[in-house]
């Protein structure tokens, strides 16, 4: 509950009303003070003063003293006149809570002007500012224009003095010209009409190349008169040439060097695999550069047994194109029934390489692969890799009656050796 | 843009800009005169020669011819000053020479390449150096074929590839070294960035690099002098200043290499007026000016006691953006310091003013 400060004093004229406030012990800062129009409040807990206003007053021009323990306030009324008291009487709770309320409202609207106002005036300094740059950095260019401008003008003055010395110049030299070339050209032209009588020409291409050379000679002649020293024409020759090698038909560029060393690496990898050895594959025919044919070559000959010439088949297969699984797999299959068990292990294990991602497109090849590992592992008495293999292949396929009885057999065997 | 502070540095004034309704592949100078020449190839395919003079602050259009083939190039290297015949280089190989005043019929007509012309120079002419007058034309059939006014149809020299080799396409060339009647040199630069050098008083290859760009232009820095400096400039943003006074016989010649841009540099324009500032013109549309400092000893003796050569450094003088379509040609007026024309792939010609020169 705040403790009412209810000592306060006042005293008005027409126009004003003096109220004092002693705080019984309290400090006040400004902040404590809250005014609107018809409603003042001075709050320091526990302390509270509140004054619904007779009248309301000008808040903005009115002021508040703070000083000695006491608040002077100076409240300047909008309308003059006296007042019967500081407050309203008779006035009701709502009344009371309407009027604060609304004073806080306007108190609010008030700071939100009074900030909107500040801003707009810091705008207009800003663009004070700007302006103010702008202009002097435009009177910086046109300073830099001027010297420019200068400097061009008198060039073009140089320029047309120096045009108007150029056809002093050459109206003097042409009339000695022209007289000397009158005197060149007469004996020129008897020449000419001679070498014309002469050769009796009725074709017009070549009178016209006669032409063009006596025009040609003409000039020599008249440079010869004046310096005789032009020698002959150079005797012919021609000088061969090699470039510095370049694939691309476009210009070299050093940015762009690193790409096409890497295009041409691919190329040139690219073409390894089909290509390599291709002098030694030149004498086949058409159809055994063609690695299905050759797997399904290699396929027969397994089929009929000649399992050497099956291996034969697939390795040329893989020589061409070394990414079909299947190749690997027959030739696994081939290397299992020579017994050459590594060979064996080492093609499957190419294969099932080859068949990731484990897709059930590759399942059968998968099976098969494991399948075909697992036997040459146990070939080789290494029973435990053979039946993790046997059961690799099972999970892929459960339903093999084979798988599960050799796995069956497999496992015996390990127990049996484990127990003796 | 360039920066303008710094009042001792060259600054690169645009005095005129032209809007051309044609793609500009070549301008040059017509030497002695305040006239121009703008070389290319109009939408409908055909060759354009547009001769403009300088009149003030604008280019006035005082003719315009047009020919059956586009044109790629032009030069004035190979006429005597009273002549000026301009002799082109075209899309379909054919290198004619033309009278300007009477531009109807070539002077000098042969189709001496199966394919486009890239590149040609002139030597001999224009009272500079001396020795026979000759044309030089590199293109995309990979030969390099060297001319002479005075002889029909056949070139006086020729660079082919080696029976069977394949070719690649010859992107620039220059004449150098003519300092005398016998001495010249072509120096031919190519897609793959082989830089060759042939000397043509022995007919042979001299020497030859590559410098892992395509090699989009090379000049001497003066024709007519023994051979002093070779700049070839090339894809990403690279030129190479070769010394090339100094030829060890395996290493060759030495340079300094610099990497100017991000982009292509098309062309290198040596200044006629000073033999070590050159300008390099880019793809992305700007102009690098550079200086060519010579090191304290120019050769020096390596283990074996050959003498190899000993390259400089180059420092930028100044760079400036025109344009946003590559530059693809360059000229210096050779009577007027520091005034240039460079045409682009935007179709416009400006003629630009290099200040401060003098005070390099």
């Amino acid at each position: 509950m705040p403790v009412w400060l209810r000592e306060h004093s006042w005293r008005q004229s027409l126009a004003a009303v003096y109220l004092s406030l002693p705080l019984r012990g309290a400090r006040a800062t400004p902040a404590n003070i809250f005014c609107s129009e018809q409603y003042l409040k001075v709050s320091i807990p526990p302390f509270l003063f509140e004054a619904v206003l007779y009248a309301p007053i000008d808040d903005t021009n009115s002021t508040a003293r703070i000083e000695n323990g006491n608040i002077f306030f100076t409240l300047y009324k909008k309308e003059p006149a006296m007042w019967d008291s500081l407050t309203l009487a008779n006035a009701d709770k709502e009344k009371l809570q309407y009027l604060r309320e609304n004073a806080v409202l306007k108190a609010q609207e008030k700071a939100k002007e009074e900030t909107e106002a500040k801003k707009i005036t810091k705008q207009e300094h800003k663009k004070y500012a700007l302006e103010a740059t702008m202009k002097v950095e435009e009177a910086e260019r046109k300073r830099i224009e001027d010297l420019k401008e200068k400097e061009r003008q008198k060039v073009t003055k140089e320029l047309e003095l120096w045009k108007k010395q150029q056809k002093d110049g050459d109206n003097y030299k042409s009339i000695p010209k022209k007289r000397e070339l009158h005197q060149e050209i007469q004996p020129l032209k008897e020449r000419k009409n001679e070498k014309m009588n002469k050769t009796q020409i009725p074709n017009e291409g070549t009178s016209k190349t006669r032409l063009k050379s006596t025009k040609g000679s003409c000039s020599i002649f008249s440079q010869n008169l004046k310096e005789e020293k032009l020698p002959a024409p150079r005797a012919a020759a021609t000088i061969k040439v090699n470039f510095t090698p370049r694939v691309f038909p476009t210009a070299l560029r050093e940015s762009r060097v690193a790409e096409e060393e890497e295009w041409l690496h691919k190329q040139a990898e690219a073409r390894r695999i089909i290509n390599s050895d291709l002098s030694e594959l030149e004498d086949l025919k058409e159809e055994e550069k063609n690695p299905d044919w050759l797997k399904d070559k290699g396929n027969k000959m397994f089929a009929m047994g000649d399992y050497l010439g099956a291996v034969n088949a697939y390795n040329l297969a893989v020589r061409l194109n070394n990414k079909l699984p299947l190749l690997y797999l027959n030739r696994a299959a081939c290397h299992l029934k020579l017994r050459n068990l590594h060979k064996a292990i080492e093609d499957s294990s190419k294969a099932l390489e080859l068949l990731t991602p484990p897709v059930p497109d590759n399942e059968k090849a998968r099976v098969k692969a494991h399948v075909r590992r697992g036997t040459a592992f146990c070939q080789l008495e290494l029973y435990t890799e053979g039946l993790q293999d046997y059961e690799a292949a099972l999970k892929i396929d459960p339903r093999n009656k084979n798988i599960e009885k050799d796995a069956e057999k497999i496992r015996h065997l390990i127990q049996g050796t484990m127990q003796s | 843009m360039s920066a303008a502070v710094g009042a001792e540095r060259p600054q690169v004034v645009s005095h005129v800009q032209q809007a051309l309704s044609y793609t500009v592949f070549d301008c040059k100078w017509v030497p002695r005169s305040a006239r121009l020449l703008c070389l290319g190839s109009a939408a409908r395919g055909t060759g354009l020669v547009q001769l403009y003079e300088l009149h003030g602050a604008r280019l006035e259009l005082l003719r315009e011819i047009e020919k059956p083939k586009p044109i790629k190039c032009g030069t004035f290297g190979a006429t005597s000053l009273q002549q000026r015949y301009l002799a082109t280089g075209d899309f379909d190989g054919n290198l004619n020479i033309w009278n300007l005043e009477a531009p109807e019929i070539p002077v000098y007509s042969v189709k001496g390449h199966k394919e486009i012309i890239n590149s040609i120079d002139g030597v001999g002419g224009l009272g500079i150096g001396e020795g026979a007058p000759e044309i030089v034309t590199g293109s995309r059939d990979g030969t390099v074929k060297v001319w002479d006014p005075r002889q029909n149809d056949t070139p006086v020299a020729s660079m082919e590839p080696v029976q069977g080799e394949s070719k690649r396409d010859c992107w620039t060339v220059a004449f150098g070294n003519a300092y005398n009647q016998e001495q010249r040199v072509v120096c031919a630069g190519y897609d793959n960035g082989d830089i060759k050098l042939f000397d043509l008083k022995t007919m042979s290859l001299q020497w030859e690099t590559n410098i892992k760009n395509g090699v989009c232009s090379v000049e001497f820095d003066r024709k007519d002098i023994n051979m002093n400096k070779l700049v070839a400039t090339s894809l990403e943003g690279k030129f190479h200043v070769f010394d090339m006074r100094t030829q060890h016989p395996t290493k060759g010649f030495a340079s300094v290499s610099e990497k100017a841009q991000k982009s292509t540099i098309w062309q290198v324009r040596h200044l006629p007026q000073n033999r070590d500032i050159f300008m390099t013109t880019g793809g992305s549309g700007s102009l690098h000016l550079w200086k060519y400092e010579y090191p304290a000893q120019r050769s020096k003796k390596d283990s074996e006691g050959s003498e190899m050569g000993v390259a400089g450094s180059v420092s930028l003088l100044q760079n400036v953006t025109l344009s946003t379509q590559p530059i693809s040609s360059l000229d210096w007026s050779p009577d007027k310091k520091g005034l240039c024309v460079c045409g682009a792939f935007d179709q416009t010609v400006r003629v630009l003013i290099v200040t401060k020169l003098n005070k390099i």
